[in-house]
């Protein structure tokens, strides 16, 4: 079977799984290069609005480097080259005229790693706002109580909103990361493997949490757990070498996967 | 075998070069310490019997060992000035040798030294026939004192050397305007090398074009210039350039007597910044790079553009490494003397640069440092058996102060390291 | 259920954004502009410096020939200050670079980094000072037993450690033990030394010499090399040395098969640029040299040195006059010979790293 023909089917069958829901955010023939190595190569995504889409794929195949191209920090890499359409919305993302700082405000990020700045609690989900000129003591007090609340952190900080973030345990640390990115009202929130660092107990109430955001927030999760994948996520991508080798709804990817590649991943005979 | 052997000598070798190394240091430092602490310490007076019947009493300032005969100065009351009353004599003629409890030194303000028993005169008597009563800065009984009250006496000296001026043309006294000139110059350096140093080093972390480069390399070699080719700039440049351009534009009338066209204390303190830059630019330059990139990666995401992101979070965040930079900038200035010897630092200033007179700071004067001054009391000095521990004494200050500040400098800097190490992990 | 969406208002809507935006980009253009205006300013000072050195020379009438012959001593002078002082500071710093980097016990290493950086920290003043007042009259006379002690000290070592060597386990913390060895054969030679009449044959003929000056200028130098040598050293990656322990090296052997050969040209760079820096140095020039203009290259008569002539002679000199294009040309040439030097010692350094980075990427 040609790629081409194996491409077009795989858009089709996407269609079909989505249903009547909005696309958030699409791409078209997206390829990535570093360098001389190719990283990304046609990748034809479409992510739907207000779910959870989850990525998925052995290490190396470009998950993290797909979520950069989104929000263009594959811009700060010196050699980093791009190609193809991505389509947040009805922008452009790669257009000349798009503001790129709003375009990472819209599709947030949410990293490996939890980094919160050096900063007071209250500063840190003030940073983002102070950027977009909202100085008032008032308004920015509110936006952070909402933010806080919607990443389920407000009752445990409340008390302490100037203690430096460090004070924080990890899995704290990342909910604030999150109500720092929800508090500039992105559309997209893209997460990097974002449990990878906490321990079980946190990273079930952190799947929780995904699930309230999901009301308001698209989310798409990069993970390397396929049983987070499978429990959390609404429709499942997955990623082999660069390629989008097969996209659809996670029941039915996990239970009957169509392409090869998929269910030798998912059978765990490789990667 | 043999190879062991000799790679346990090579060992020893290095760890005795390196011991030799240590040793300087410490030998070095103690011997300042001593040496500038001395002159505060209240030295015993001495009463020598001379075979042919004179008596001698002072302190002894000297010994020397001169080919064959020994020989010691003695320094005795001065009636006239300061330094007028030394006698050097052989140790083979000195026929008894005391020091009497009773026996008294009262120095007065212009720096003379009486030297005199309790019980043979009255303090008075001893005074009036040299001075008035109101010229006493100090009597002492230094044969009779306890530890304690010596202790007393020498902090009671050294902060008389603090805060007065000297007197008897640098001779004696204290070095307020020297320590005050060496504060003022330090100070109106910073307020200049900080902006500009800490905005280059900004320049170079965001840019890296053909300009970029051309300023690195200029600050590298910047570090390698002689601090006496600064001097030489700020002279021809800074004094005669600019300081004769600005007297005909402004002060044409006072010609020629210079205003800004002579030696003063703005040109000593652009020159210092212009010698100080590297080191700030350094250091802020190291602080920023040392900032781990998740931070800066966390900003972009929320929607900062890179400048902005310099600007509300990296450069605070390196604010440790901005007050390093100021710090080992300070030190290297405090020290530096060469170049200040031709911008503007004289032996002997007419006014202090800082007043009470608007507008307060006067950047145009002339001043006094600290570290010409050891130059000029340990070479120039007209008495130099008292220039001498006057040098080191101000040595032992400067090399204090530039100790304390590296010290700090060094601290601030582990905890900027442990502090970043917190954040990576 | 906090945050419903339902009831949610949001603000930010394009309106709000474009406006900020567009303050943000006149905010970002100011600062970019205050940024690269100081940028220009410190860029033109230090262009300043050689800029106005080659001007102050311009006017076209030639400078007499008395200016060049002055030269000639001026230089060799400083040359013979600066030979002086490195061959103090080369073999005491890079020692101690090689001991602290290799051999020593990682607590004592702690302490010697910040001792020498205290050291460096000393302004040279005071060091002229001591040198000067202090040590000159007792130089003068004990030059034989200096002298002595130089060639003594390095034989005693190695005897010693040949002889007890192998007996030391731990070598980490040998400095220290040493020292009371050190002191005691220093105060020995030193006060035997005294004595022999035959000492006496070596005087020097002024207290202020160039070897005076060596000894001050080395001890001030001492702290330069050894951090870049130090600084060279650690480039080397530690899979170098650990390969030479696992076949057995001791850890001489690892020294002087591994690190020299891979490290030698970052220690050249430090010598040179030590040699720069005594180039350099005024004030300990100007208290312990005496400034006196002799040529020659003998160490027991005194020198003047470039830098002494300028600190001495620029206050002085009438603006524009032949003095004081002669001493600009001074200025000029001392720039120019530390400069390169220091260039020269940039591109032993970077043909180091290059070859260590090659290394690590064939390892």
């Amino acid at each position: 079977m040609s790629s081409a023909v194996s491409a077009s089917t795989t858009r089709s069958a996407e269609a079909d799984a989505m249903g009547n829901a909005d696309v958030a955010l699409q791409t078209f023939v997206l390829s990535l290069h570093y360098g001389a190595r190719q990283a990304l190569c046609g990748v034809d995504l479409a992510v739907p609005k207000r779910r959870i889409t989850a990525l998925i794929g052995p290490s190396g195949s470009g998950k993290s480097s797909l979520l950069r191209c989104l929000n263009r920090l594959n811009d700060e890499i010196a050699d980093a080259r791009v190609d193809g359409r991505v389509l947040v919305g009805d922008t452009d993302a790669y257009a000349k005229d798009t503001l790129l700082h709003d375009l990472r405000r819209r599709v947030g990020m949410v990293f490996q790693r939890p980094n919160p700045f050096p900063l007071s609690i209250h500063d840190n989900v003030a940073y983002g706002l102070r950027l977009l000129g909202i100085r008032r003591r008032r308004e920015l007090d509110e936006r952070i109580e909402a933010a806080l609340q919607a990443a389920a952190l407000w009752d445990e900080v409340a008390a302490r909103l100037d203690d430096s973030a460090f004070t924080l345990s990890l899995g704290q640390q990342q909910r604030l990361v999150i109500a720092r990115a929800i508090a500039v009202e992105p559309e997209i929130l893209m997460l990097d493997e974002p449990a990878s660092a906490l321990d079980p107990a946190a990273t079930l109430r952190f799947e929780e949490l995904l699930h309230e955001l999901a009301q308001r927030y698209t989310l798409l999760l990069v993970t390397h757990n396929m049983q987070q994948a499978a429990r959390v996520s609404d429709f499942t991508a997955f990623l082999h070498q660069g390629r989008l080798v097969e996209f659809g709804d996670t029941d039915a990817l996990f239970t009957n996967p169509r392409e090869r590649q998929t269910e030798d991943f998912i059978t765990g005979r490789y990667g | 075998m043999n190879a062991r052997r000799y790679g346990a000598a090579g060992t020893w070798l290095l760890a005795g070069l390196s011991g030799v190394s240590i040793g300087a240091l410490v030998l070095l430092l103690g011997f300042l310490a001593s040496a500038g602490l001395a002159p505060f310490w209240p030295a015993p007076i001495d009463e020598l019997q001379m075979q042919d019947g004179r008596i001698l009493l002072g302190e002894i300032v000297a010994a020397h060992a001169a080919g064959m005969s020994e020989a010691v100065a003695i320094r005795t009351s001065e009636r006239e000035r300061v330094g007028s009353a030394y006698q050097r004599v052989r140790v083979r003629d000195i026929a008894a040798r005391s020091q009497p409890a009773d026996a008294i030194v009262i120095t007065l303000i212009d720096g003379r030294r009486l030297y005199g028993r309790h019980d043979a005169q009255d303090e008075t008597a001893l005074l009036a026939a040299a001075a008035s009563p109101a010229d006493a800065l100090e009597v002492l009984q230094p044969n009779a004192l306890g530890v304690l009250a010596r202790c007393g006496v020498f902090f009671n000296r050294l902060a008389h050397f603090l805060a007065t001026p000297p007197v008897a043309s640098n001779l004696t006294g204290g070095v307020l305007p020297a320590l005050l000139g060496t504060l003022t110059l330090v100070l109106l350096m910073s307020l200049i090398v900080m902006p500009f140093g800490t905005a280059t080093a900004i320049y170079l972390h965001r840019r890296r074009g053909f300009a970029a480069r051309c300023v690195r390399i200029a600050i590298n070699q910047l570090a390698g210039v002689p601090s006496i080719v600064y001097g030489v700039i700020g002279l021809g440049l800074f004094v005669h350039g600019l300081g004769g351009g600005i007297d005909r534009l402004f002060y044409a009338d006072r010609l020629p007597v210079p205003t800004f066209g002579g030696g003063g204390l703005l040109w000593a303190a652009l020159t210092l910044a212009l010698l100080t830059l590297p080191v700030v630019v350094v250091s802020v330059e190291e602080g920023l790079a040392r900032i781990p990139g998740s931070l800066r990666e966390g900003s972009l995401a929320l929607g900062a553009t890179p400048d902005e992101a310099l600007w509300t979070l990296l450069l605070p965040a390196a604010r440790p490494a901005l007050l390093t930079g100021l710090i080992l900038a300070v030190a290297r200035a405090a020290g530096a003397v060469a170049p200040l010897m031709l911008v503007g630092v004289v032996k002997l200033a007419p006014a202090l640069p800082v007043d009470g007179v608007f507008p307060y700071l006067h950047p145009s004067r002339e001043f006094m440092h600290l570290g010409f001054t050891i130059y000029d009391a340990a070479l120039a000095s007209a008495d130099a058996i008292r220039g001498v521990p006057r040098a080191y004494a101000c040595a032992g200050l400067l090399v204090g102060v530039v100790i304390v500040l590296n010290l700090t400098a060094i601290l601030l800097r582990n905890r900027l390291r442990d502090r970043y190490r917190a954040l990576e992990t | 259920m906090p945050g419903n969406p339902a009831t949610y208002t949001s603000v930010l809507s394009a309106d709000f954004i474009r406006a900020c935006a567009r303050a943000r980009r006149r905010r970002e253009r100011l600062v970019g502009a205050v940024v690269g205006v100081c940028t220009a300013i410190v860029l033109f000072g230090l262009l300043a410096i050689p800029l106005f050195l080659l001007l102050g020379l311009h006017p076209g009438t030639p400078l007499p020939a008395e200016t060049w012959q002055r030269f000639e001593v001026l230089l060799a002078g400083t040359l013979r200050a600066g030979l002086c002082g490195v061959l103090v500071a080369l073999p005491l710093g890079i020692a101690t670079a090689m001991f602290s980097a290799h051999f020593c016990a990682p607590r004592l290493r702690a302490w010697i980094k910040p001792a020498l950086e205290i050291l460096e920290a000393v302004p040279t003043v005071v060091l002229g000072l001591i040198a000067a007042v202090t040590v000159a009259p007792w130089f003068k006379v004990h030059v034989a037993s200096v002298l002595a002690l130089i060639v003594i000290i390095p034989l005693v070592l190695l005897a010693a450690g040949m002889a007890f060597g192998e007996q030391v386990r731990n070598e980490g913390w040998l400095p220290l033990w040493l020292l009371p060895l050190l002191i005691a054969l220093i105060a020995l030679v030193l006060g035997v030394g005294a004595r022999q009449p035959a000492a006496a044959m070596i005087v020097a003929a002024s207290p202020w010499n160039a070897a005076l000056v060596g000894l001050a200028l080395g001890v001030a130098t001492i702290p330069i090399v050894f951090s870049l040598s130090e600084d060279a050293l650690f480039l080397v990656p530690r899979s170098h040395t650990d390969a030479a322990f696992a076949l057995g090296a001791t850890r001489w052997q690892a020294l002087t098969t591994v690190l020299l050969p891979a490290a030698g040209s970052g220690l050249v760079a430090a010598g040179l640029l030590g040699f720069s820096r005594c180039l350099g140095e005024t004030m300990i020039v100007l208290m312990a040299s005496g400034n006196t203009p002799i040529g020659g290259f003998d160490p027991l008569h005194g020198l003047r040195s470039i830098s002494a002539e300028l600190a001495l002679g620029m206050p002085e000199a009438a603006p524009q006059g032949d003095v004081w294009r002669g001493l600009l040309l001074a200025a000029l040439l001392l720039l120019l010979l530390t400069l390169c030097v220091s260039a020269l010692a940039d591109v032993v350094r970077e043909r180091l790293r290059r070859r260590l980075r090659t290394a690590a990427h064939a390892a």
